[in-house]
């Protein structure tokens, strides 16, 4: 008998960011949808609590359609305001300001993007962007590389979480580099969330086993030919990654051990 | 209504409108007059499409230049379109009804005695049309009212705008009488040089200096000294769902009322979209 789409397979401790707890460990940026009600949909299917999004300016042209805050209701989301296309530690840090006056929360996913190409991050700008804002008492969530130095400097400056990217941004291949991902968990003491090229539902699973905390994606979602069915797959993949990591996975061997009894063969 | 009323108001008719080009016509105007101005669109024959058209050129055409968008009659074509203000003459819809159609909207009410006056401003409009003052020909059979209303309406409170048969040259005997501004109808759309006659008039109202600021990145004229929830108003923005930063400095929605534009101010204002 399938269980139901919407019960969770197993019980497990709450993610925690910057004091605040949140149920999902899924988080879904909320741009590249091909219409809002796509957009709601999929996040519905998601489970996801925190829902990423950007800092614009608005159409002066009053007849365009209503902003995003009419299809996502406050009170449900947690709005996470990021920096995208800030490529400098002041615009960064300016936008995070906006982001904050908007009055929802103190957080803010940083991005400081140092090559248009690749949307890797710009690693001075980064640091500095964080500590401005940290010191003016943001939760500041990082987008960073692979890089684990950059991650324990974030960390040191403040940073409430820090997101290291699987790939990047809107690559879909997936997780690149488990090693670097597995060793930034293993010696960071805030939380790790995977932000960025998740491309399909094992990926998503692959970089939960890695250990990290949670998952950042957008257009793995957004791009999928059926955008809610693969939002749905996308929770339970990271929920079965999380169950994984918690049952505790077998030794990798060199050697095959085999799986039913050596005796009792017959003569 | 925050924003500064316009003291030169540009009423068209139907015989304007039929004569083609408004559009045109309103932005050489504005461009001489800019938030001093303001034009009316007004139709008796034109239905709601239509005039919503006529309005939206004439709103895109004034829009540079700061001057206002007033649309007669059409609460729903007035707000569709953008505009600044509704003028609602007799007959028309009481102003709480247009504010629940149309927040946002200045309403303006045309009156023709002292009671109207009384009667509009307890119902809350923000500014008064009078008239007509002198015989007009757009009135053809209303008798004059003389400068008598104007000082009766002035009585009620609100800005008031006299309009009938007023030229440069009776402008000034109408502000002597209390008004605000002047409104004309064939003084400015008639006149063989459209953009004298409205300095000539501008020569002989107060003047409110306009300012070229730069809003998300677009030169816009405003008056002098416009509040930041004046430019919100002007551009239709609930300031609940925009941030504001002025200058590069965030101005909370408390500071809004306090916060004046100058010369050469940058205004950004912007709020949360999709993203990843």
């Amino acid at each position: 008998m399938a269980t139901a789409v919407t019960e969770s397979v197993f019980q497990d401790t709450p993610l925690v960011v910057g004091g605040r707890s949140f149920r999902s460990r899924l988080l879904v940026g909320t741009g590249k949808y091909k219409d809002n009600a796509t957009m709601v949909r999929a996040l519905d299917a998601s489970g996801a609590e925190v829902v990423t999004v950007a800092v614009r300016r608005i159409s002066l042209d009053r007849t365009k359609e209503e902003g995003i805050l009419y299809h996502l209701d406050p009170g449900r989301f947690f709005l996470l305001a990021n920096t995208a296309g800030c490529y400098t530690a002041e615009d960064a840090v300016r936008y995070a300001r906006l982001a904050r006056e908007a009055g929802f929360n103190e957080f803010i996913k940083l991005e400081v993007i140092g090559d248009q190409k690749t949307l890797l991050p710009d690693v001075a700008g980064l640091l500095e962007a964080a500590r401005t804002l940290v010191k003016e008492g943001f939760q500041v969530m990082a987008y960073t590389n692979e890089d684990l130095v950059t991650a324990l400097r974030l960390e040191e400056a403040g940073c409430a979480a820090v997101m290291p990217l699987a790939s990047p941004i809107g690559s879909g291949l997936g997780l690149l580099n488990p090693y670097s991902i597995r060793t930034i968990k293993s010696r960071l003491s805030v939380p790790v969330i995977v932000d960025a090229g998740v491309g399909t539902a094992s990926d998503a699973c692959v970089t939960m086993e890695q250990g990290v905390d949670g998952l950042l994606m957008n257009t793995a979602i957004a791009e999928a030919r059926d955008p809610v069915a693969m939002a749905r797959a996308m929770r339970l993949a990271t929920e079965a990654g999380r169950a994984a990591v918690l049952a505790g996975r077998m030794p990798r061997r060199e050697v095959a051990v085999p799986s039913s009894p050596a005796t009792g063969m017959l003569s | 209504m925050i924003a500064p009323l316009p003291r030169l108001h540009a009423v068209t008719d139907d015989r304007v409108v039929a004569a083609g080009g408004v559009a045109g016509r309103a932005a050489v105007l504005a461009a001489a007059a800019g938030p001093e101005l303001a034009v009316h669109v007004r139709s008796r024959v034109l239905g709601g499409a239509a005039l919503l058209d006529v309005a939206r050129a004439v709103g895109a055409a004034l829009a540079p230049h700061g001057s206002w968008l007033v649309v007669n009659g059409r609460a729903d074509v007035a707000r569709a379109a953008g505009a600044r203000a509704l003028q609602l003459g007799r007959g028309g819809l009481a102003v709480p009804d247009v504010r629940r159609v149309a927040p946002g909207l200045a309403v303006g009410r045309s009156v023709h005695d002292a009671a109207e006056a009384r009667a509009a401003a307890a119902e809350g409009a923000d500014y008064l049309v009078a008239g007509p003052l002198f015989a007009t020909a757009s009135h053809p059979g209303e008798p004059a009212a003389g400068p008598a209303l104007l000082r009766d309406a002035a009585a009620a409170g609100l800005p008031v705008v006299a309009i009938g048969g007023l030229a440069p040259g009776t402008a000034r005997a109408a502000l002597d009488a209390g008004a605000w501004g002047v409104a004309a109808v064939r003084a400015l759309w008639d006149a063989p040089d459209p953009v004298a006659a409205a300095r000539a008039f501008l020569a002989v109202l107060p003047a409110t200096p306009a300012v070229a600021v730069v809003v998300n990145g677009e030169s816009r004229t405003v008056a002098e000294g416009t509040t930041l929830r004046g430019l919100l108003e002007q551009l239709g923005l609930d300031p609940r769902a925009v941030v504001v930063e002025h200058n590069r400095h965030i101005v909370r929605r408390d500071a809004l009322d306090t916060a004046r534009l100058a010369a050469g101010d940058a205004v950004e204002l912007v709020h949360f979209v999709g993203g990843g």
